[in-house]
């Protein structure tokens, strides 16, 4: 058994309406040898929408949170290296002044 | 007298209660977890959708020891035996999105929290104005050779 593992679920579909909907969701799981610990990470992937006409359409979920998250710490990292770069390159022009 | 060791056996009361905890945990990579019960408001039908992020660790012990005599009863061995075991696990839930149904169509409606973008860009400010502070105070402090 592998100490990490990730795999798409997909779950009952259930009938809305006109619309048969598939949820699908991506599991990441860590065990530690022994099984003594673990760690599950469950996320919603997306859903399949099929209709009665037997047309099917996957609509992904997008967390936006997340994204915006990562976006804003990276975003922070990358002003705060550039803020860094500037100020040695200042130093260093006014050294050669 | 007999110099067995008696292993003492995690007793199935114990074996019950870490099953139990091992299924609950289990039950957070079911897709189930994520997507929630249909909300049904007139024509419209809601599916909330949440990650589920789930740790958990735990460890059992025993053990088991004999030997002959105390200073009380020189002549009467004794044995002994003890076992135990912990634990300790969080399960945190999130909202992600919203699944709606309607007769025009299906959307999915992002659910965005604020608060937590907001915190994180304070923290990524954080960093910039941190690191401001440090070149500008190491330009201040470091004079130059010739001075």
């Amino acid at each position: 058994m592998s100490v990490i593992e990730t795999e798409i679920r997909s779950g009952e579909a259930r009938q809305v309406g006109n619309f048969q909907l598939t949820p699908l969701t991506r599991v990441l799981k860590v065990k530690t040898p022994g099984n003594h610990a673990g760690f599950i990470w469950n996320r919603p992937k997306a859903v399949i929408v099929r209709t009665l006409d037997g047309k099917e359409q996957v609509l992904p979920v997008t967390d936006v949170t997340r994204m915006a998250i990562w976006l804003m710490l990276a975003g922070g990292l990358l002003g705060a290296i550039m803020i860094r770069i500037l100020f040695r390159n200042r130093q260093l022009s006014s050294k050669q002044e | 007298m007999t110099d067995e060791i008696i292993t003492n056996q995690p007793t199935e009361s114990s074996l019950d209660v870490i099953q139990e905890t091992m299924d609950g945990f289990l039950a957070a990579a079911d897709v189930r977890a994520v997507y929630g019960e249909p909300i049904q408001h007139d024509d419209t039908t809601i599916i909330p959708t949440a990650e589920i992020l789930s740790a958990l660790a735990f460890g059992i012990g025993s053990g088991s020891g004999n030997g002959v005599g105390t200073d009380q009863n020189p002549d009467k061995p004794w044995q002994g035996t003890g076992g135990g075991g912990g634990g300790g696990g969080r399960v945190l839930s999130r909202p992600v999105a919203i699944v709606v149904a309607s007769p025009e169509g299906v959307r999915v409606e992002p659910v965005i929290d604020i608060t937590k973008i907001a915190l994180a860009g304070l923290t990524a400010l954080g960093f910039m104005v941190g690191m401001m502070f440090r070149m500008s105070s190491r330009s201040r402090s470091l004079p130059d050779i010739e001075d």
